[in-house]
């Protein structure tokens, strides 16, 4: 009686002894893990501030404004000017419905072979 | 049995029993002092480790405060100002150190910026940490980790970066190595608390919460692009301005040049680097004259409609003071504004009283330093008790020195109805700013104010301003100090002055532009204030208004609605 209890007992020492030590291992592992990871999120972050740093440095004006000056005679820019400012009130208003009879002059002038809107372009150069 | 009965007389009986009891006891005591033994040791040990002490200093600094981040600085639309990288920085254990010499070889090797000896000298002893090198760059990191050295490693501290490099450099400021404020709004930061956070720990690693600033980085770049510009063009020693809302007093820009890195404080030490627009003090001229009209309109002693000789100077003594543009006749409030007429302006004054013209002065703040966060302020000088002769060149800006942004600020009150708004570099609401205004003239005086300072614009010493800020119906006052040289005036050396608003049919915008000794462009050009400082305001008005949501606007109703009633 008492032998086969003593025999439990030690297997199941035996046991308790092996899983613990797996189980320390194995949060050592974890431990080992979670460092590394850590790390690498360290790292990541560290490289997501200096891109971060690069995005804010190429969207600064200071940096985007000698980009266009160096372009300002290849793409013909200039400064906008005042008078170049439109507003939607000074737009004229739509007209309530087609003017018929105008677009069927046009239709007819094109059928025969004259286009007045070229002709109108000839004749303001 | 038998040694004991051989032995006779009294016999006593050791039994089987009791030489075991004993032998029991033995080896419990035996137990029990190797228990004792080993939990005293246990004990002894657990003693020793717990007065061990930690040093997380790292040469006389917390760790903590080695990594403290510090919040990004962001623009009024989110456009970063200011941000925090992580750089790794090298140091050394020398107590760890094997081969001294070999680890200083090696080092050199990837650093060879570094002097061998101061190397060799700092890795020799007992210490637990030296720094070697701060802030490299990750490519340094990895070729001296493959040096492979024991007792050398990286800590990745905060490093703080300025993508804009200088073009908002008197507005930030600086932070030193170990990314402390030492200058600007850096420095207000930290006396608000970021370096209590991070003293205790809490702004580690983690990110703080941005800040957001007043500032408009595309006003900034634009002013700062334009006053470069007028550095070389009117070959001037410096040059500064600032822009507010007159609502908020949020300052948009502000630039003072020649100005500094950030990225490398060390060039803000360099000479006349300084902050023009806070803490540099000056006799704005005759900018001044909108004050004076301010104080005499407000008063109701003048009217836009009273006229006053200005045929001949006015004497005190032996001074004779007289006009620049001299006309020599008889001119109304309004001409003397846009004639800029000293003669005029100190009998509009002396109507005033000098003593209301002081107090007036005070009322505008002119006796404080403006209440503002950057650091760099100074205290103007106005005399407190104003003479006869103070008085009179006090009127047209000569005599008392002060800031350029008070003359901002003064001017946002005059056109903002009467109400002065606190200068701020945070962002704030109209309802916020409205609790701090300072009543200083009424709103009717503020219309008038407001006409003549269109009316300069469009017949004044303005029109060189208006030429380029056509439509945006801006107007200011020009002012050309002569600058003070071995304690007389040098009409060769000027200091010339713009303070403007717009668009001033419903103001939102004030403006103060300093061009520091100018000379003529070319030689059709003058070298008074409109033609430079003037001239500069007008091009920053032309490209900063369309940003700001002001579309130009060419009717001339705009333009008459402005003039007051009684002169209609």
């Amino acid at each position: 009686m008492i032998r086969t209890l003593n025999v439990i007992l030690v297997i199941t020492s035996i046991c308790a002894l092996v899983g613990v030590y797996a189980l320390k291992y194995s949060v050592g592992e974890t431990a080992s893990e979670k460092v590394a990871i850590q790390r690498h999120i360290e790292r990541q972050e560290a490289d997501l501030s200096l891109l971060k740093a690069d995005w804010a440095f190429l969207n600064q004006p200071a940096n985007v404004g000698p980009i266009v000056t160096r372009h300002v005679a290849e793409l013909n820019l200039q400064t906008l000017a005042q008078e170049q400012f439109g507003r939607f009130d000074s737009l004229p208003m739509r007209m309530k419905a087609p003017d018929g009879a105008a677009l069927d002059s046009l239709f007819e002038a094109l059928d025969s072979g004259v286009d007045p809107i070229q002709q109108l372009i000839v004749e303001s150069e | 049995m038998a040694a004991i009965a051989e032995a006779g007389g009294s016999i006593a009986l050791e039994g089987a029993r009791k030489a075991r009891r004993n032998l029991t006891k033995a080896r419990i005591r035996w137990v029990i002092a190797a228990l004792v033994l080993i939990f005293g040791a246990v004990a002894g040990r657990l003693v020793q480790l717990g007065l061990v002490e930690q040093d997380n200093t790292i040469e006389g600094q917390t760790r903590d405060l080695i990594t403290a981040s510090r919040p990004a600085i962001l623009d009024r639309n989110g456009l970063e100002l200011a941000v925090d990288i992580r750089v790794p920085s090298l140091f050394a254990e020398p107590r760890r150190i094997i081969d001294v010499e070999e680890a200083a070889q090696a080092i050199h090797s990837v650093l060879p910026e570094i002097n061998i000896d101061w190397l060799r000298q700092r890795l020799t002893g007992d210490k637990g940490f030296v720094w070697i090198k701060r802030e490299l760059t990750p490519a340094i990191q990895e070729k001296i980790m493959q040096l492979g050295i024991p007792g050398l490693d990286f800590v990745t501290e905060s490093k703080r970066f300025y993508p804009g490099g200088t073009e908002s450099s008197h507005i930030l400021g600086a932070v030193n190595i170990d990314n402390q404020g030492i200058a600007g709004m850096e420095k207000d930061m930290d006396d608000e608390g970021v370096a209590l956070l991070q003293s205790i720990g809490l702004a580690r690693g983690n990110e703080l919460e941005p800040v957001n600033l007043s500032i408009d980085l595309r006003v900034q770049h634009v002013m700062h692009e334009v006053l470069t510009d007028a550095l070389t063009r009117y070959k001037a020693i410096a040059a500064a301005g600032v822009m507010m809302d007159i609502k908020t007093g949020e300052v948009l820009g502000l630039v003072s040049l020649p100005d500094f890195d950030p990225n490398n404080p060390v060039t803000a030490l360099e000479k006349d680097r300084f902050n023009r627009v806070t803490s540099g003090i000056y006799e704005l001229g005759s900018t001044f004259k909108t004050v004076t009209m301010a104080a005499a309109l407000d008063s109701g002693k003048v009217r836009l409609t009273d006229s006053f000789d200005a045929r001949f100077g006015v004497r005190f003594g032996r001074f004779t003071i007289d006009d620049f543009h001299g006309k020599h006749r008889i001119l109304t409030v309004p001409e003397i504004y846009k004639y800029s007429s000293n003669i005029g302006t100190i009998h509009v004054m002396q109507t005033l009283g000098k003593d209301d013209f002081r107090a007036f002065l005070t009322k505008v703040g002119f006796d404080k330093p403006v209440p503002f966060e950057l650091p760099e302020r100074r205290q103007p000088t106005v005399p407190p008790k104003f003479s006869e002769i103070v008085a009179a060149t006090a009127s047209f800006g000569h005599g008392l020195s002060i800031s350029p942004l008070h003359m901002a600020r003064a001017i946002a009150g005059f056109v903002n109805n009467g109400n002065m708004p606190k200068p701020t570099l945070y962002k704030r609401s109209v309802e916020d700013a409205a609790k701090d205004y300072i009543k200083v003239i009424s709103p009717e005086t503020s219309e008038r104010i407001r006409y003549l300072m269109r009316l300069n614009a469009l017949e004044g010493s303005g029109t060189r301003m208006n030429k380029f800020a056509a439509g945006y119906r801006a107007g200011g006052k020009t002012g050309t100090a002569e600058k003070v040289v071995k304690g007389r005036y040098d009409s060769s050396k000027t200091l010339a002055v713009f303070a403007s608003a717009f668009p001033l049919d419903n103001p939102r915008y004030a403006m103060v532009v300093l061009v520091d000794e100018p000379h003529n462009e070319n030689e059709q050009s003058g070298h008074t204030a409109g033609w430079n400082a003037g001239e500069a305001t007008g091009r920053i008005v032309q490209r900063v208004a369309p940003m700001l949501g002001i579309s130009p606007d060419f009717n001339q109703v705009l333009d008459q609605e402005l003039v007051p009633p009684e002169i209609r």
